[in-house]
């Protein structure tokens, strides 16, 4: 490939430096990014499907106005200026090839939650999220892999194949945005976005060794975004970098008309990269990070990482969360309960996969939704119809929802003493393909995240380097209070400068299709990378 | 045991999924295994305390003024339906219990 | 069958109604921007939301918790600030989501009353105890008034008469599905069908006067489910139930809890039980049939909806609603009364239809003092007029009479100019060509002759001319006068003022 730069590990910065002077047009990002997908994906299966030219079609009309801007301002003085300016009026993400969790309506595109329920489901609409990501200037490249529904912690439970994790293929990339995080550690984008009900941003970041947050709950739009659990689902980004994190952020965030619960947000999070944490009160858990059952080595990491904090300037105060264990039992609730009656619209009415020949609508509904739905989907839609039915609904939902209340107020408590907690992601690094197969044992691995879910805070997952055991990477987790989302931002920024670490996982292509090859794929056919286990 | 094989039938008739015997027996290990987890929340004394429906402390009232706006052509209401008739959605014949009660 | 009469003497019914109406007068649906339609080409108003696409959200529609509230404050509930939505979860394909939005164990509105006045009437069974010749009233409770959002329409196709059974496919149209829906309950206080009938009647004038829904039964805009148990006198405890449906008019409401209360008399007479069930009221038939067997409560597994936040109405939100209150139709009444001096049925007759009351009330500020002469107008020609016309849909807001002129019409009779003869005439030269009464009494030369000069010359020529009925009328026949006063108006070509023609026939007969 013959570009003059090396995009793989391009930032979101770097690509608005290219583009302002002129060393690279959005064209070139897009046909390099695009070239990278057809390399990569082959062997990672990320992607459910990409969409070169609709990132095409979005880089011409940056470069269009570029070209524009200075076609105009060719006598001026201060062209260069103004060529920032309208790099500006392109927004946050000017030129950055982006990709969207196929649980993500994007017009156009099949949104299919990995799901054979939604094999054939043309999205007529856009999500607020993807809406805002292409008009603040992303190419959007795709549409990405996930655990079907976002229902599991390994994107295993996907009915179109899984996705391998870019730093080890025999292992997971986590889930359930395990194509998010794996589509940004291969260098196939430059960051992506995800949804997260329990950790489905945070952990498949810690396992492929990327940024990934979930911002508190109300900070971005859900509309558009197929939902799992209305009250615990929140849209987040993935990146190399906390900047590109930031950048996402600052593109996507905001009130939406269309999501009661979204809120107005004025803060720019590009404006807390460079704060520091000197004077921070940063809290630490002891009583989570050094429970039984994690490896050692995430909690040396993690360990490292306060240690680094506090020769920062950070005052490091022990605080408590006493009713963290509980969270779990009430995270398996509410959530399955939300998703039974989310998922009820899956009729096979409207849209969706239809059993041919039932007798009457109710033989279709049963059959339909049995055989359109994986395990793990019915398994939760079960769960969730049993927990809600009368009697059951008083032992289990109400107090689960006042078992909220508390895990909610031991987070504003601990927040009145610190601006962020850290802690660990996940209690190990990436598992192999397989290796958990009880529900129950994989639903333990997000004992860190999901409590941040209840209570509704913001969490970011920051890559700190390889286990010293795994070889793996491990991330520890960054968590705000409420609405405070920049202390994340500000806290994860420079606890990142601290690590000299490879940002990307060490995968090359073994194949290279041409560009050429890849622009001439119509939009809805099967690609080469989604051929393995894809949809038919 | 929480639930038996008859119980994990009626959930999923009323969640309208069909399952086989063998898939019944298995939902019925598997739920009453996630069941015994959630002890926990039963184990809690949580007499006065509030349930939290909504994270967001506070929000309250949020509204639309009374404003169309356009929504779907026709066509784009129908272009993902299973099945259609004379502009509108057709299904089977629709049992008597097929629903609740209207 | 016993007649409901005679059931009554031995059993006392039970009943209580649970009405749905459409909020059709807003713009838009409950949570979604689409418009509010009826009767146009199936699923031309849907949007990701009403279709129930994934990933849609619901956002409230303001003015349709406005008009809840004023629902509750015009029938004495209380509102309540504090409340949510929930989600309602059961499969049915006309409603998209398989889930209905609707309000939890705290509505809107809670614990309201309207206060029923049952007038006696020949065909009228009153309840027990009230007097059999007298008007009575009746206090009937609301339990509470909610909030939720309408279904799409079904049509079944195959099947006998569009119903479900026998149907080999359905076909679905969403252009309803999220309309706003607000749902009352009574307490099971009404004991006869009358009062059931007189109820929704009149919670139908309120609603209209607030101007929420159109409340048409014919188009499924005001829909009314009964509750129906039977119990001896006396009883402290309730008798089992049956749901009743299908009652889409104010007759068949009536009449299908008059049939359950009779067909339930006869089973407890034959010493079976009533059984817990939902049956169907077939008008043709003149009977119910079992629709559905309850056998265990539904499990609806209802649950705070999460998408939508809670309600906490602050005072201001309330007291500007509750400053929007109309005045109510009882309120009205007792003003037609004491105000402008009309009589009791006359003026409930005017304050229980919309829109009588509100043209009376306008035409009323063009001619305040004439109350009782433009209230007969409305009540006897424009009501015969509207009858006449009912079934070319017109009504008085599309027809051509203004309520300016009709109190314009009012006057020239009430101030002699034309008689109340030609105001008829006049009246329905207004209602025919939309021109104002002065014009066309101008234009058609019909100034009622009130000279009396002229009409002593016209009735003495009259009795000239039959000097034989003048002596038969002056021995005894005095049945001749309207011979002698239908003479002269011939004579005036009916434009002779009755009053003075009789006057001075009088005096020229018997002076």
């Amino acid at each position: 490939m013959a570009v003059g730069f090396e995009y793989p590990d391009l930032s979101v910065a770097a690509i608005r430096a290219g583009l302002a002077a002129h060393d690279f047009s959005a064209r070139e990002v897009a046909q390099a990014a695009i070239a990278r997908v057809d390399a990569l994906d082959p062997q990672v299966h990320a992607f459910l499907e990409p969409t070169p030219e609709l990132a095409l079609a979005a880089a011409e009309r940056i470069d269009a106005a570029l070209a524009g801007t200075d076609a105009h301002n060719a006598a001026d003085a201060s062209a260069a200026a103004t060529h920032n300016t309208a790099l500006d009026s392109l927004g946050p993400l000017a030129g950055v090839p982006i990709a969207f969790k196929d649980n993500m309506n994007q017009l156009g595109t099949h949104t299919t939650c990995a799901s054979l329920m939604l094999k054939d489901y043309t999205a007529p609409f856009s999500a607020t999220c993807v809406e805002r990501a292409i008009a603040g200037g992303g190419l959007p490249l795709g549409k990405l892999n996930m655990d079907e529904f976002a229902f599991g912690s390994s994107t295993e439970t996907s009915a179109f194949g899984r996705t391998y994790n870019p730093w080890d293929l025999e292992r997971v990339p986590g889930g359930s945005s395990g194509g998010s995080a794996a589509s940004v550690a291969a260098g196939m984008v430059t960051v992506a976005l995800g949804s997260d009900t329990g950790g489905s941003i945070r952990q498949p970041a810690s396992f492929c060794g990327v940024v990934g947050m979930k911002p508190t709950y109300g900070v971005v739009s859900r509309y558009g975004v197929v939902a799992f659990g209305s009250s615990l689902d929140q849209v987040g980004p993935f990146g190399r970098t906390v900047a590109d994190i930031a950048a996402t952020l600052d593109a996507i965030s905001g009130r939406d008309l269309r999501d009661c619960t979204s809120q107005e947000v004025t803060t720019c999070f590009t404006d807390y990269l460079e704060r520091g944490v000197a004077g921070m009160r940063i809290g630490i858990v002891s009583a989570l990070t050094d429970a039984p059952g994690i490896e050692l080595e995430i909690v040396t990491a993690t360990h490292q990482a306060v240690k680094r904090l506090e020769s920062l300037g950070a005052h490091i105060v022990e605080v408590e969360l006493p009713n963290a264990a509980a969270a779990l039992a009430a995270y398996y609730v509410i959530g399955p309960c939300e998703a039974f009656s989310n998922l009820s619209r899956f009729d096979s009415v409207r849209y969706g996969y239809r059993e041919p020949d039932a007798a009457d609508l109710g033989e279709q509904y049963e059959q339909s939704r049995a055989h359109g739905f994986g395990p793990e989907t019915i398994r939760r839609i079960m769960l969730g119809s049993y927990l809600l039915s009368s009697g059951v609904y008083d032992t289990y939902y109400y107090p689960a929802q006042q078992v909220r209340t508390l895990i909610t107020q031991d987070y504003q408590r601990a927040f009145e003493q610190v601006d962020a907690l850290i802690t660990p992601v996940s209690p190990r690094t990436a598992f192999r393909f397989g290796e958990i197969a009880d529900p129950t044992s994989m639903y333990l691995s997000d004992i860190f995240t999901i409590p941040i879910n209840i209570a509704g805070n913001g969490g970011l997952s920051l890559p700190v380097g390889l286990g010293e055991t795994s070889g793996l990477p491990v991330g520890v987790q960054i968590i705000g209070p409420q609405f405070s989302d920049e202390n994340i931002i500000q806290v994860a920024a420079a606890l990142e400068a601290t690590y000299d670490i490879r940002r990307r996982a060490p995968l090359e292509a073994g194949i290279h299709a041409s560009i050429e090859d890849r622009l001439g794929t119509p939009l809805k056919a099967p690609t080469q990378a989604s051929a393995e286990g894809g949809r038919q | 045991m929480y639930l038996t094989e008859k119980d994990v039938r009626g959930i999923a008739t009323y969640a309208r999924i069909g399952l086989s015997d063998a898939e019944v027996a298995a939902m019925t290990v598997d739920l009453n295994s996630i069941i015994e987890n959630l002890k926990p929340i039963t184990e809690y004394d949580l007499r006065g305390v509030e349930p939290t429906f909504h994270p967001i402390a506070g929000l309250s009232n949020v509204m639309r003024e009374d404003r169309v706006r356009s929504g779907f052509t026709h066509d784009e209401a129908l272009a993902n339906a299973p099945a259609e008739q004379d502009g509108q959605f057709l299904v089977p014949s629709i049992l008597g219990d097929a629903g609740g009660d209207r | 069958m016993k007649g409901l009469k005679t059931v009554l003497q031995d059993w006392e019914a039970v009943i209580g109604l649970e009405v749905h109406v459409e909020l059709t007068t807003l713009n838009t649906k409950m949570f979604c921007a689409c418009p509010i339609s009826y009767g146009d080409d199936p699923n031309t108003h849907t949007c990701p939301v009403c279709l129930g696409m994934p990933g849609a959200l619901p956002v409230p529609n303001r003015a349709a918790i406005e008009s809840i509230v004023l629902a509750g404050l015009a029938t004495g509930c209380s509102i309540q600030k504090r409340s949510m939505f929930y989600r309602k979860n059961y499969f049915y394909p006309d409603m998209s989501k398989n889930f209905q939005t609707t309000q939890g164990p705290i509505a809107f509105c809670m614990h309201g009353a309207i206060d029923l006045e049952i007038p006696h009437t020949a065909a009228t069974v009153p309840r027990a105890g009230m007097p059999e010749r007298d008007a009575y009233t009746a206090h009937i409770g609301i339990t509470r008034i909610h909030l939720e959002e309408d279904a799409g329409k079904t049509v079944h196709v195959g099947g006998t008469d569009g119903r479900i059974s026998g149907a080999t496919y359905s076909l679905l149209d969403y252009n309803r599905c999220g309309t706003p829906l607000i749902e009352l309950v009574t307490e099971p206080d009404l004991r006869t069908p009358e009062e059931a009938r007189l109820f929704l009647q009149k919670l139908r004038q309120v609603f209209l006067t607030l101007g929420i829904s159109d409340c048409s039964m014919e188009q499924g805009s005001l829909r009314c489910d009964g509750n129906v148990s039977l119990r001896r006198y006396g009883a402290a405890q309730f008798g089992t139930k049956t749901e009743l449906k299908n009652m889409n008019s104010f007759k068949n409401l009536h009449d299908g809890l008059t049939f359950e209360i009779c067909r339930q008399a006869e089973v407890l007479e034959e010493g079976d039980a009533v059984r817990q069930e939902t049956r169907h009221w077939e008008p043709a038939a003149k009977r119910t049939i079992t629709m559905r067997v309850k056998e265990t409560a539904d499990d609806y597994r209802l649950f705070p909806e999460p998408d939508l936040a809670p309600y906490d109405l602050s005072d201001e939100f309330i007291e500007a609603v509750r400053a929007r209150l109309p005045e109510l139709p009882d309120a009205k009444k007792r003003r037609y009364v004491s105000t402008c001096g009309l009589p009791t049925s006359d003026a409930a007759a005017l304050a229980g239809d919309v829109e009588l009351s509100r043209f009376f009330d306008e035409a009323l500020t063009a001619q305040p003092a004439l109350a009782k002469p433009i209230a007969n107008l409305l009540l006897n020609e424009v009501s015969a007029w509207l009858n006449a016309h009912s079934v070319e849909g017109l009504t008085l807001v599309s027809g051509k009479v203004t309520p300016a002129a009709l109190a314009e019409l009012a006057k020239l009779t009430a101030d002699g100019t034309i008689s109340s003869h030609q105001g008829k005439e006049v009246f329905a030269l207004m209602a025919a060509t939309g021109d104002t009464p002065a014009r066309i009494v101008e234009e058609r030369g019909m100034k009622q002759v009130s000279d009396a000069g002229a009409i002593e010359q016209i009735v003495s020529d009259i009795l000239a001319a039959n000097p034989q009925k003048v002596e038969e009328y002056r021995s005894g026949k005095t049945g001749l006068r309207g011979f002698f006063v239908g003479q002269a108006m011939k004579a005036t070509q009916g434009q002779g003022n009755p009053q003075l023609i009789n006057e001075i026939i009088t005096k020229k007969l018997e002076g």
